[in-house]
C-alpha cells in the first residue's frame, strides 16, 4: 500500500516535471497523448469496468464535447466556457440516451449508445462536412504546454473518480449493481440511479476528453472525433489494462500508443487487425487484463516466500 | 403467538400471472410482528412469486401489499430494503467477484439503519460475520466459497441490511442434518433479536419445531392456515402434497 | 405533393425490406442464444463481396449470388460460433448478453479491417444490365431490381418461417430458444440447435448482402451503418421476434424516407434514433410484440 503511494506520487512528480526535464516537443505531444487516451479510456472505465455496463457509442460522447467546445471556442468563446459548454452538452447527451436504455435489462444500452454515435458521426458528416482550421491569430499562440497541463489534470481528475468508486459507499454499490443487479436491489441498492449517475460521470469526462481534442488539434475534419474507432480505442486500452480497476487504462494507453507506433509504422492496415484479434483474445481469455495478470503474479510471489 | 401482537406485513388481494399461468390468485394474508411463518405448498404454488410480490422483485398485477401500515405496493426492492424487507434467494446469490466482507459491506451501507462511514460499516460487517464462521473468509471471493458458507453469507448479507422481516427462501435446502440443526438454531436467535421470519422451506420436521404458524398455498391460492402441527394434519392439506408424491411416483 | 410523399413511401418500403432482412438474422440468434452479435452488419458487407466477387469474376447475376451467399455466410457463421461465441453459452444471462456483444465489437474491426485488405477500402458495385431500370405503377416509379430485392426478403422471410414452424430442426431450435433445460431433456442436442442458429442467421445476413449489392455498392465500411439499422429494428420489433422484426424494418425505411424528404435528408438518421428513444421509454416490448 504505502509502495503503491510511493509509486504513483513520483509518477505524478515526474509526469508534472516533464516539460521541464524534455524540452523536446516529440516527447512532450507523445505523453500527451497518451494522457488523451488515458483519460478517454478511465472515462469508460467508469461505467463500462467499475458499472459492467457496456457503452458501444463512447465516441458519441467525446465528438460532441469536441464539436461544441470547438465551434465556440472559435466563435470568441473563452476557453474555459467552451470546454464547460462541450462537457455540459455531452452530460446531457448521457442522460438523455441512459434514462430509457438503463432502466431495462439486456443490450438496450449497449445498442442506445451505438446508435447515438453513428447517427450523430453520420449527421455530422452531412451537415458540417468541413474541415475546422484554426484561425492564424489562434495558430500565433498556440503552445504545447498548457494542453498538456490540461490533460495531465484531466487524467488525474477521471482517475481520483475512478479511485474513489472503489472505496466510497456509492462505488460499493456500483460494484453490487455489477455483479448482480436483482441482488443489489434486494440489498437496498437503486440499481437505475446507479448506473446512471455512473454513466453521467462517464459522458462528462468523454466530453472533457472532447473538449481537450478540439484545443489541442491544429486542423481536423469535425466528424473525426465521433468514428467508432475512438470508441474502440477506448475499450482495448481498458481491457487491456485491467477493466474496472484503477491504473488499468493509464498502463493500457502507455502501452496502447508504443504498440501503435511500432506496428502502425509499418504495418497500416494490418495493425488495426492485430488490435481487433488482442481485443477480442483478451475479453475471452484473460478480461482481467495486465493489472489482473500483475496482481496474480504478486500474489503467488507472495505465497511461494511464506 | 398467532393472531397476537400487530400485523407487520399485509397481502391484500394480490394476483400474479405469467402469460397465461396465474401464480399467485387473489392471495391474502398477514404477517404478524415477532412470529416464524412457514409458506408451504407444492413446487409450483407459488412460494417464490410471493416472494417475489413482497420484495418488489415483480410488480402485482393486482393487490396491495403494505408493511408496517404503509403502502409499499408500487415501490422499488431497494426501498423496501431500506423500510426493512431483507430476503435470500432460492437458489443461493453471492455477488461472485465480491469477497464475503465486501457481499456483508453493500448491504450494511445501503440498508435499514444503514452505517454511512466505511470504517463502522466495515466492523460491523465483520462481526456479522464472524456470528456466521465466515471470519476465515472474509477476504475470499464469494464465488470460491463452499454451499454451506455460501448459504450462512447469503443470510449474514440480509442481516446486514437490519431488517423487521426476513424473507428466507428454502434456507436449508441441500444441507447436511447438522447443518440443519445449526441453521435452526440460528433462525430461533434471529426471532429472539425481535426480527420476524417468513420461510419456505419443505423439510416438514424443519417446519413442524420451527414455526409458529404456517400458511399452505395451491395453484397460487391460500387453502390452509394455522399451527404447524395442525394444519399439516388436514386432509387438505395432506391431499395436495399426497398427490404431487404420487405424481411424482409415477414419473 | 402527395404524389411525392408516396413515391418517397414506396422507396422507403424497398429500403426498408433490407433493413428487415437484415435485421431478422440478429434478431434469431438473440432470440434463440441469448447473445448480440454486433459484427451482424459486417457479415451483410460479405455476403454483399460474394455477390460483388462473382459478378467481377463470371458476371453472375446478383440474385443467383444469392444462392452462394447463404451458404457461404452460413459456414462463417459456424466457423466464428465454434472459435469465439461458443465459449460464452454457458455464462448467466446477462454476462452472455454482454460479453457477446464486446466479442462482436472487437470481431466487427477484425471483419473490416479484412475487407480492406482483400478488396481495398473503395466502393465496389454491381452492375447487371437491369441496374437502372424501372417501371411505372400508378404515377408512381419503382426501381425493377429493388423491387425483386423486396419480393425475395418476402421469400427469404416465409421460408424461415417454414422451415422454423415446419420442419423437425425448426421445433427443436424453437424449443431451445424456449427453454434450454427442458429442450436439453427431451434429447434436443442444444448445443448443435445453437451452432444452426448462430450458422442460420449469419446466412439470413449473407442473403440479405447479396440482395444489398444488387442496388448499392459494397464497401467495408457499410458493416457499421447496417449493424446500426439491425440493432434499430430488432428494438422497434421486439426482441427475438422475427416477424416484428421485420415490419419493424419496412417501418423504419417509410420513416426515415418520409422524414428525409419533409426535414431535409440531413436529418433522416436522427429519426431511427429518436423511434429508439420512444419506443424504449414507451413500449419496451417492441411496437408488433403481442402483449
Amino acid at each position: 500500500m504505502r509502495g503503491q503511494v510511493v509509486a504513483v506520487s513520483l509518477i505524478a512528480l515526474a509526469l508534472v516535471l516533464l516539460p521541464a526535464l524534455a524540452p523536446r516537443d516529440n516527447v512532450l505531444n507523445w505523453v500527451f497523448l497518451a494522457l488523451l487516451y488515458g483519460a478517454l479510456a478511465q472515462s469508460w472505465n467508469l461505467l463500462g469496468g467499475f458499472g459492467g455496463q457496456v457503452n458501444l457509442g463512447h465516441a458519441a460522447f467525446f465528438g460532441l464535447g469536441s464539436l461544441v467546445t470547438r465551434t465556440l471556442w472559435l466563435n470568441q468563446v473563452p476557453l474555459p466556457l467552451a470546454l464547460v459548454a462541450g462537457t455540459a452538452a455531452a452530460t446531457a447527451m448521457g442522460v438523455i440516451i441512459g434514462a430509457p436504455s438503463l432502466r431495462l435489462r439486456g443490450p438496450y444500452f449497449a445498442i442506445g449508445t451505438l446508435a447515438v454515435a453513428e447517427i450523430l458521426r453520420i449527421t455530422t458528416a452531412n451537415a458540417l462536412p468541413e474541415v475546422s482550421f484554426l484561425p492564424t491569430t489562434y495558430l500565433a499562440g498556440y503552445r504545447l504546454l498548457p494542453r498538456y497541463y490540461l490533460a495531465l489534470g484531466l487524467v488525474s481528475a477521471v482517475t481520483f473518480v475512478a479511485w474513489w468508486l472503489t472505496r466510497s459507499r456509492f462505488g460499493y454499490g456500483l460494484a453490487a449493481v455489477r455483479e448482480d443487479a436483482d441482488v443489489a436491489e434486494a440489498i437496498g441498492v437503486h440499481a437505475f440511479s446507479h448506473k446512471l449517475l455512473a454513466f453521467v460521470l462517464s459522458s462528462l469526462f468523454a466530453g472533457m476528453a472532447g473538449g481537450l481534442f478540439a484545443y489541442y488539434h491544429v486542423s481536423y475534419y469535425l466528424q473525426f472525433p465521433f468514428n467508432p474507432i475512438w470508441t474502440f480505442d477506448a475499450l482495448l486500452i481498458t481491457f487491456l489494462g485491467g477493466a474496472g480497476t484503477v491504473w488499468g487504462p493509464l498502463v493500457g494507453a502507455g502501452f496502447f500508443l508504443l504498440l501503435r507506433e511500432t506496428l502502425a509504422l509499418r504495418l497500416v492496415e494490418l495493425h488495426l487487425l492485430i488490435f481487433g484479434i488482442v481485443f477480442v483474445l483478451v475479453v475471452l481469455v484473460f478480461p482481467g487484463g495486465f493489472v489482473a495478470a500483475w496482481r496474480a503474479l504478486a500474489t503467488r510471489s507472495e505465497r511461494s516466500l511464506q | 403467538m398467532s393472531g397476537d401482537g400487530p400485523e407487520l406485513l399485509e397481502a391484500e388481494d394480490l394476483s400474479k400471472s405469467f402469460g397465461g399461468l396465474r401464480a399467485v390468485d387473489r392471495l391474502s394474508f398477514a404477517v404478524v410482528e415477532g412470529e416464524i411463518l412457514g409458506l408451504l405448498g407444492p413446487n409450483g404454488s407459488g412460494k417464490t412469486t410471493v416472494f417475489n410480490l413482497i420484495a418488489g422483485a415483480l410488480p402485482a398485477d393486482r393487490g396491495r401489499v403494505r408493511f408496517s401500515g404503509r403502502d409499499i405496493t408500487r415501490e422499488p426492492p431497494s426501498f423496501r430494503t431500506r423500510l426493512g424487507i431483507a430476503r435470500t434467494f432460492q437458489l443461493v446469490r453471492p455477488l461472485p467477484n465480491l469477497t464475503a466482507l465486501d457481499n456483508v459491506l453493500v448491504a450494511r451501507l445501503y440498508g435499514r439503519g444503514r452505517s454511512t462511514a466505511l470504517r463502522t460499516a466495515r466492523d460491523e460487517s465483520l462481526d456479522l460475520l464472524s456470528l456466521f464462521g465466515l471470519s476465515q473468509k472474509a477476504t475470499t471471493s464469494a464465488h470460491a466459497l463452499t454451499l454451506a458458507e455460501r448459504k450462512r453469507l447469503e443470510i449474514a448479507r440480509a442481516l446486514a441490511a437490519r431488517p423487521q422481516l426476513l424473507l428466507l427462501d428454502e434456507p436449508l435446502g441441500g444441507l447436511t442434518t447438522t447443518e440443519v440443526s445449526a441453521a435452526l438454531a440460528q433462525f430461533r436467535r434471529i426471532q429472539a433479536e425481535g426480527i420476524t421470519l417468513v420461510i419456505v422451506e419443505h423439510n416438514v420436521h424443519a417446519v413442524r419445531s420451527l414455526c409458529d404458524r404456517v400458511i399452505v398455498l395451491n395453484s397460487g391460492r391460500l387453502i390452509a392456515e394455522g399451527r404447524p402441527a395442525e394444519v399439516l394434519s388436514r386432509s387438505e392439506v395432506i391431499e395436495v402434497y399426497l398427490g404431487k408424491a404420487s405424481r411424482a411416483a409415477l414419473q | 405533393m402527395s404524389s411525392i410523399l408516396l413515391q418517397n413511401a414506396i422507396f422507403g418500403l424497398l429500403v426498408g425490406g433490407l433493413y428487415g432482412l437484415g435485421a431478422v438474422g440478429l434478431s434469431l440468434v438473440f432470440g434463440v442464444l441469448k447473445m448480440l452479435n454486433v459484427a451482424h452488419g459486417e457479415l451483410i458487407m460479405l455476403g454483399g463481396y460474394v455477390s460483388v466477387w462473382l459478378f467481377t469474376l463470371w458476371r453472375v447475376d446478383p440474385f443467383v449470388s444469392i444462392l452462394a451467399g447463404g451458404p457461404a455466410l452460413f459456414l462463417v457463421g459456424a466457423v466464428l460460433y465454434q472459435a469465439l461465441f461458443r465459449r460464452l453459452i454457458h455464462f448467466h444471462e446477462e454476462h452472455k448478453i454482454k460479453n457477446s456483444i464486446l466479442i462482436g465489437f472487437g470481431l466487427a474491426l477484425i471483419l473490416q479491417t479484412v475487407a480492406i485488405l482483400v478488396w481495398e477500402a473503395d466502393e465496389r458495385a454491381v452492375t447487371p444490365s437491369y441496374a437502372g431500370s424501372v417501371f411505372a405503377l400508378g404515377g408512381v416509379v419503382v426501381p425493377l431490381s429493388r423491387f425483386a430485392a423486396l419480393l425475395l426478403s418476402f421469400a427469404a422471410l416465409g421460408g424461415l418461417h417454414l422451415f422454423l414452424t415446419r420442419t423437425r430442426y425448426g421445433t427443436a431450435i424453437r424449443a431451445t430458444a424456449q427453454d434450454e433445460q427442458a429442450a436439453a431433456l427431451s434429447g434436443i442436442p442444444t448445443g448443435t440447435i445453437y451452432l444452426v442458429a448462430f450458422a442460420l442467421g449469419s446466412a439470413l445476413a449473407g442473403v440479405a448482402g447479396a440482395l444489398v449489392s444488387v442496388s448499392d455498392a459494397i464497401s467495408p465500411a457499410i458493416g457499421l451503418n447496417w449493424t446500426l439499422k439491425a440493432l434499430i429494428v430488432v428494438v422497434l420489433g421486439g426482441m427475438g421476434n422475427i416477424f416484428g422484426t421485420f415490419i419493424a424494418g419496412l417501418f423504419l425505411g417509410v420513416a426515415e424516407s418520409l422524414s428525409g424528404f419533409l426535414l431535409g435528408n440531413v436529418y433522416r438518421e436522427v429519426v431511427g434514433l429518436a423511434l429508439f428513444l420512444i419506443v424504449l421509454s414507451l413500449r419496451p416490448q417492441g411496437l408488433f410484440a403481442r402483449g
